[in-house]
């Protein structure tokens, strides 16, 4: 990573420097010399070499002016207000190193989208300035994803862990047999829990490592009647209905039977846990043709709309303080994803705080006429 | 004095493109306090608060020119408008971010207490909708387009419906325990300020029209005002006689 930069930096500096004397050389010389077809030809090619550089470049004269931008540098993020801000930075820096200080700068911004942009400028040699501008949202995403995940495993890993061996002490030295009960209790607890983690865990590498794609044809309605009764036991205990919405057997799929229960099976899993005792979780599968949807909806929590693009993250908590009170391994929807990966389709949310959540989980569907075998959920 | 006219021009264009860059702040100022607010995050409060100065220090910089200009060239017509209309924006706008801080403020002074995921999902609604009414505004002022501009006071109708569900949702949670008094009578506010920032997206839109075509929405209310006193005096006249 670090050495692809490094070599587009030399390129860029090269193409800049060219640019540069080639500019500075017309406008010093005394005897302007005459422009001729075969310069136009190659000013325009510079021009679109710095188009294509994948990174914005603005060029300020000596005196402070801009004298040239690329086509990035125009309109960095495509929103009126963010390029705006990114204008202004952009002037700051060229401005700044004109006076010799070199400094970068990310600016976050909430557009929407929301986008990170980073913008620095440095000297030129002969007088004037070079200012680089990149969107490093994708980069900054990145980055956090790596630091919370480390962050969030050993939370996962560690509290039940750390449980354990506290309540393991505290036993040794106990001899009332009721205190000896509960704390034993506990412990089974916390080892199921540990025990539940490490299988998701497991079942998310398998997935992962994929192997060869298994392409049978699936009846949606059967993998949703498999997921629903998976939460049968914990929405009967809320007092939650799961209802299927009208699935008809011609909606089928191509794909792993068994995957896709499980990451239907999450999706509803995941609505009850986060529904009110005495409310509905609505399970469906239609079909357009080339797409299967399955789609499950419920009235609960909702999701924060800063989290909505983070929660298919491994381990992810939008509320960690609340995660051990709903259970769950935090791992559900990273499976969710990377099913939805291996059938070549996605998994979309819309959520709002207050209303519910609605998850569609998207695969291809069957091709109409092709036999009508079932798999086999062995 | 063509040279003169140039420089003058630049002055205009400068001052929109400073107004447009305050615009642009608080265009992203909005979403951000409203994650302050939802994420009780005090450090990022403290930060928009100290930055208000630096907004602040803007709109004086943007009077100021305009002051300069109207004082030095005494522009006619459209730069009139112009450069009048600058004055108020420039107020407008400063009042918008201080809107802002407030937010910031109330999510200080509810610190600590939790808000139930309905409150939260009318907030983030309140505070989508106010941020596309500023963004609207924004693009309408910078591109002169007095069709945008004209909608932008139906559009701000959803504002006040969401306003109204807002307090509902208030009161609503409120009396089943979910947030206390002083928690619901600071939420109140805050709706008021979402609400407040459309308004001021509105007469933002209105004083582009006003740029634009020089419709002013005070003069459909003097005009019945004449018509009013020119009714009276008629009438007046007719008793007398």
């Amino acid at each position: 990573m670090i050495i692809l930069w490094t070599i587009l930096g030399i390129l860029l500096g090269c193409v800049v420097g060219v640019w540069w004397q080639r500019h500075r050389g017309n406008s010093l010389t005394d005897e302007p010399t005459p422009v001729t077809a075969a310069d136009e030809t190659t000013d325009e090619l510079f021009e679109q070499a710095m188009n294509a550089m994948g990174i914005g470049i603005a060029i300020a004269s000596a005196e402070g002016e801009i004298v040239f931008r690329n086509s990035i540098a125009g309109g960095p993020t495509g929103v009126l207000h963010s390029d705006v801000l990114v204008d202004e930075a952009i002037e700051v820096h060229l401005r700044g190193a004109l006076d010799g200080q070199v400094r970068r700068q990310t600016i976050e911004l909430f557009g929407p989208p929301r986008r990170v942009v980073s913008v620095s400028a440095v000297p030129l040699a002969d007088g004037g300035a070079v200012a680089t501008i990149e969107d490093v949202t994708e980069r900054s995403r990145l980055d956090a994803v790596r630091t919370d995940f480390v962050a969030n495993i050993s939370h996962e890993l560690k509290t039940p862990v750390g449980a354990l061996s506290v309540l393991a002490e505290a036993l040794a030295d106990e001899d009332q047999p009721e205190v000896v009960q509960r704390l034993a209790d506990k412990m089974v607890h916390e080892a199921i829990r540990a025990g539940r983690t490490i299988d998701d865990l497991l079942e998310l590498s398998r997935i992962e490592l994929g192997g060869e794609a298994v392409k049978d044809v699936v009846v949606a309605s059967t993998v949703v009647d498999d997921s629903v009764t998976r939460a049968q036991s914990l929405a009967e205990r809320k007092d939650i209905e799961v209802v299927v919405l009208a699935t008809n057997d011609r909606v089928r799929m191509l794909g792993d039977r068994r995957q896709l229960v499980s990451a239907l099976g999450n999706l509803v899993e995941n609505a009850v846990k986060y529904s009110d005792a005495g409310s509905r979780v609505e399970v469906s599968a239609s079909s357009n043709g080339q797409w299967v949807d399955l789609t499950v909806r419920d009235f609960g929590l909702g999701i924060p709309q800063k989290d909505l693009d983070r929660i298919f993250e491994r381990f992810y908590r939008v509320d960690r303080a609340r995660s051990r009170e709903t259970g769950g391994t935090g791992l559900g929807l990273a499976i969710v994803r990377h099913v939805a990966t291996n059938h070549g389709g996605d998994v979309m949310v819309a959520s709002v705080e207050g209303e519910g959540s609605t998850f569609t989980l998207r695969v291809p569907a069957a091709p109409g006429l092709v036999s009508t075998v079932v798999s086999d959920a062995s | 004095m063509n040279d003169l006219r140039q420089g003058f021009h630049r002055d205009v264009e400068e001052i929109r493109s400073q107004i447009g860059r305050l615009g642009a702040l608080i265009v992203e100022m909005i979403p951000r306090v409203t994650d302050i607010l939802l994420d009780q995050d005090l450090e990022g409060a403290e930060y928009v608060l100290l930055g208000d100065d630096e907004i602040d220090a803007r709109a004086v910089d943007i009077e100021e020119r305009a002051l300069r200009l109207l004082a030095l060239q005494a522009p006619v017509a459209g730069d009139l408008r112009q450069i009048a209309s600058a004055l108020k924006i420039s107020s407008e706008m400063e009042r918008s971010a201080d809107l802002c801080c407030n937010v910031c403020k109330a999510a200080r002074r509810i610190y600590g207490h939790e808000l139930d995921p309905k409150l939260r999902g009318i907030i983030q609604k309140l505070s989508t909708q106010a941020t596309r009414e500023y963004r609207e505004a924004l693009d309408a002022y910078v591109n002169l387009d007095a069709v945008h501009a004209a909608a932008l006071d139906d559009i701000d109708s959803y504002l006040d419906d969401l306003h109204r569900l807002f307090i509902q949702q208030i009161l609503e949670s409120h009396s089943n325990g979910s947030i206390d008094l002083q928690v619901a009578v600071q939420l109140a506010l805050v709706g008021r300020f979402y609400e407040r920032l459309g308004d001021h997206a509105v007469n933002l839109g209105q004083k582009v029209r006003y740029i634009v075509t020089g419709w002013l929405p005070e003069q459909e209310a003097l005009a019945r005002f004449r018509a009013r006193e020119e009714a009276e005096s008629a009438r007046g006249a007719a008793e007398q006689e």
